[in-house]
């Protein structure tokens, strides 16, 4: 029996949802061989990996349509736990996953459930954790493994098992540019023996392509719409997919100038990105070293041009649960200004600091030692953690990453209208407001009830209610497909209409064209401060990190001149990577 | 990033990370039970001797960690300690032995060996829940809950699930505060403070749902609680040593009796 995988006219229905999520998937996947799904946000993908896991439709309420075979098996009959043990399953938020505490313990969960007897399960647990790259680990706590460590180990726990196939849905999609380096650099040793099938979900398509024997594109309705080698796919459909607003390899690009010759420019631009003055092309960084940090890449007066909007001065966090040591400082003497009207960029690996950075500047966490100043009136700075919250209210907002925690309003309306200044005029405010970001038609909708993206839009409209001249953003396109990213850049330009500057914390290189500046943080520190194209042409991080892989490839997406990305032009390289 | 205080492990081999939690556990309910029944201070003050003994010798925890982390109730213990010397019912009683006489404030014999009982139970909590939780972590704890006293899985590894999702559950809390500070949201008055708490609550506990069905699936995945028999990577079983150490806290236990029972 060499077939794994045998869909014909598959579908499922969400209990209570108003259409199919999945529908007429009709796919055959030979054992051993590696399978991408592809498509925009709401095409089934995650779908996709549930049903093929049992876990729709025996742990979620719905209705399925056609049949799914998986390993001989039919998932409408056979029990969960059964296809369990044939089907391992990795999801997105491996923190999310995790249930207990040592590395070691976590591999044998799985195996425990099934009933592996003990030396089995003891011959196996390293086996499986070195498969992932993390041999020697087996003692080491869990919650303090770094996001793509943990995620390896969720991908450890699903090997041990020994399943048939494997399912990884979005693997990398919470995780940093390192994390995905280390995920990426092990799916080659996961996939090499051919002994398993492996069913990929994935944005970063480049990195995944390489190991990719076929390829299942799935439509905005939840529909396939091609399914062959990766090749033929990519010809036939890379244009279609684009429209659709999915991700496609950046080697698929060449066909969309194909389809389209005088057509549409292969992503944004520098130049074009609307509302960016005289961008970052480059006068290559002059290299003078900063006063405080003298990091080679921090450039003073980067934006002594523009009044300032924000200054912090010397910064530093203590972290309370730390000791002593490296880590002792979740930020560590950063100093740093923004401009009116300016974006930046705010990059670094998870606990590099930028989530601190920003509640810094937003006064709710207060510095150990230095100061922060926001603008309340032009030129004069105060503290944000002194002001009264009517007052801060008018000077900065904070988009949380997950927009859910940060509702307040029982409707859309009512979200919007909440932070607004009472008096004449609020009624049209919220209006004006509603239609701005598309929101107009769910205003009396329970802001919970709307789709992630919507939720996200209403974030950012509700921040923007009183015009603040301060906009501060946590990873706004975190798992969004291409159509939502463009989205949100359109919203930031539109939340910038009034002249509010914006910090973008992000892990994304496709927000980077729509900046003013890159600000970069690595391990608390300040390791870089200048124009964009400066940090494409150099990021200051290891030479594994995708922003230094990546960032290439992106620059010339990105319409930067391929002068400045040739290594070290103008721009003094931090050689051996972590200053 | 965790604002929660870093889990204490034991720095050293020590005899009691090497029994079985619920030895532990027996032990430090008994002590419990005869401290709390016992009237004389003398005995919790034996016990909480016993037990800051063991906590030195035998736990192989790191003192000064140990001591931090036990500061609080020590401070609460002695906080109640002055409440019962100043309210206690024989300071109104002329006839009640004293012990002294500050003039305007009058300690009695029985006020002050009350107060003395109290702060030394309350110790004794707090040394005793270490000597229980410090030595192992959570999950020897749930699998000798499972494996020495039959504790269903659902509950005990449920319990573990959970416990991993209260830090986040801390993070979301204080995000909905600064949420309402940022966006110039102020409770005027108890009356719209405790409205705000109320929609606090709520989306904490839209947030808490949602990482509890994540949780639920991703353990669902891996075949738990799928109505088979689980076996045990870490095998947990009752030895000579947590004879020894029943034993022997079984017999601090009945000299702290006898000794609260001298004259």
């Amino acid at each position: 029996m060499t077939v794994a995988i045998e869909a014909h006219g598959f579908g499922w229905t969400y209990r209570g949802g108003p259409a199919p999520a999945l529908h007429g998937v009709d796919l055959v996947l030979g054992r051993g061989e590696v399978l991408l799904v592809l498509g925009p946000s709401g095409s089934g993908k995650s779908t996709l990996a549930l049903a093929l896991a049992g876990l729709v439709p025996h742990a979620i309420p719905g209705t399925a349509t056609g049949s799914l075979i998986v390993d001989g098996l039919d998932t409408a009959v056979t029990p969960a736990p059964v296809l369990g043990d044939r089907v391992g399953i990795v999801f997105q938020d491996p923190a999310a996953g995790i249930v207990l505490g040592r590395v070691a313990d976590e591999v044998a969960f799985g195996l425990e459930n099934r009933g592996w007897p003990l030396d089995r399960m003891r011959a196996r647990v390293p086996e499986a954790l070195a498969l992932a790259g993390l041999s020697g680990f087996e003692r080491r706590g869990t919650a303090a493994l770094s996001g793509g460590e943990q995620q390896r180990l969720a991908i450890a726990g699903v090997l041990a098992a020994e399943p048939a196939i494997v399912v990884l849905d979005e693997p990398t999609a919470n995780l940093d540019p390192p994390g995905m380096a280390s995920v990426f650099a092990h799916l080659g040793a996961i996939v090499a023996d051919r002994g398993r099938t492996v069913v990929v979900i994935e944005h970063r398509l480049d990195a995944v392509l390489q190991f990719v024997d076929r390829i299942l594109a799935l439509d905005a309705t939840g529909g396939q719409l091609a399914q062959g080698p990766p090749d033929e796919v990519g010809e036939r459909w890379a244009r279609e997919l684009d429209r659709q607003g999915a991700w496609i390899p950046s080697a698929w690009r060449r066909h969309l100038v194909r389809a389209m010759p005088a057509a549409v420019p292969a992503g944004p631009t520098l130049a074009g990105a609307p509302g960016v003055p005289a961008p970052a092309a480059v006068p290559a960084p002059a290299g003078v070293p900063h006063p405080r940090t003298a990091s080679p890449l921090v450039q003073p007066g980067a934006v002594a041009a523009r009044p300032v909007v924000a200054r912090i001065d010397a910064v530093t966090i203590a972290d309370p649960t730390a000791s002593a040591g490296p880590g002792r400082f979740i930020l560590d003497r950063v100093s740093l200004e923004v401009g009116v009207g300016e974006r930046v960029a705010l990059v670094g690996p998870n606990g590099a600091g930028k989530s601190s950075l920003l509640l810094a500047l937003a006064g709710i966490l207060r510095p150990t030692e230095g100061s922060v100043g926001v603008a309340t009136d032009p030129g004069l700075l105060r503290d944000p953690a002194r002001l009264r919250p009517a007052e801060i209210a008018d000077v900065l907002a904070l988009v949380f990453q997950e927009p859910e925690l940060a509702f307040v309003g029982g409707t859309v309306r009512d979200e919007i209208e909440a932070g607004a200044r009472p008096g004449p005029g609020r009624d049209e405010l919220v209006a004006g407001l509603l239609d701005r970001f598309g929101l107009a038609r769910y205003a009396e909708r329970d802001p919970h009830a709307l789709s992630r993206g919507e939720q996200r839009r209403l974030s950012v409209a509700s921040a923007c209610v009183r015009a603040p001249s301060l906009l501060l953003l946590d990873e706004p396109t975190y798992g969004m497909d291409r159509r939502a990213t463009d989205a949100v850049i359109t919203l930031l330009d539109e939340a910038r209409r009034g002249g509010g500057a914006q910090v973008v914390a992000t892990h994304d290189p496709r927000l980077l064209p729509s900046c003013d500046r890159v600000v970069g943080l690595d391990a608390g520190r300040l390791v870089f401060d200048g124009p964009v194209a400066g940090f494409i042409a150099a990021p200051p991080y290891e030479p594994a990190d995708p922003w230094r892989i990546e960032g290439a490839g992106f620059a010339i997406e990105a319409g930067v001149p391929a002068d400045d990305i040739a290594p070290g032009a103008g721009v003094p390289a931090i050689s051996g990577g972590r200053p | 990033m965790s604002f929660l205080p870093a889990p204490l492990e034991p720095v050293r081999p020590a005899i009691l990370r090497d029994v079985a939690p619920v030895t532990r556990l027996v032990v430090a309910a008994a002590w419990l039970l005869v401290a709390f029944v016992g009237v004389d201070p003398r005995v919790p003050a034996v016990l909480l001797a016993a037990g800051v003994g063991a906590l030195v010798a035998m736990s192989g925890l790191p003192l000064r960690a140990s001591v931090r982390r036990m500061a609080p109730l020590v401070i609460a213990a002695a906080g109640l300690a002055v409440l019962t010397l100043v309210v206690h019912p024989s300071r109104s009683d002329p006839a009640a032995a004293t012990l002294v006489d500050l003039g305007l404030f009058r300690v009695t014999v029985a006020a002050a060996s009350a107060a003395l009982a109290l702060a030394l139970r309350l110790a004794l909590i707090a040394v005793a829940s270490l000597l229980v939780f410090g030595p192992s972590d959570p999950t020897t704890f749930a699998d000798s809950l499972v494996q020495q006293w039959r504790v269903p899985d659902r509950f005990a590894y449920g319990t573990l699930a959970a416990l991993r999702v209260a830090p986040y559950l801390a993070a979301d809390w204080s995000s909905t505060r600064a949420v309402r500070r940022l966006r110039g949201i102020e409770a005027r008055g108890p009356v719209a403070s405790l409205q705000v708490a109320g929609a606090r609550m709520l989306t904490l506990l839209v947030s808490a749902v949602r990482r509890g069905e994540r949780m639920a699936l991703a353990m669902d995945a891996r075949g738990f609680d799928a109505g088979r028999r689980r076996t045990h990577f870490r095998v947990i079983r009752l030895g000579r040593r947590d004879a020894l150490v029943l034993g022997a806290g079984i017999a601090v236990a009945l000299v702290a009796l006898i000794v609260g029972a001298l004259p």
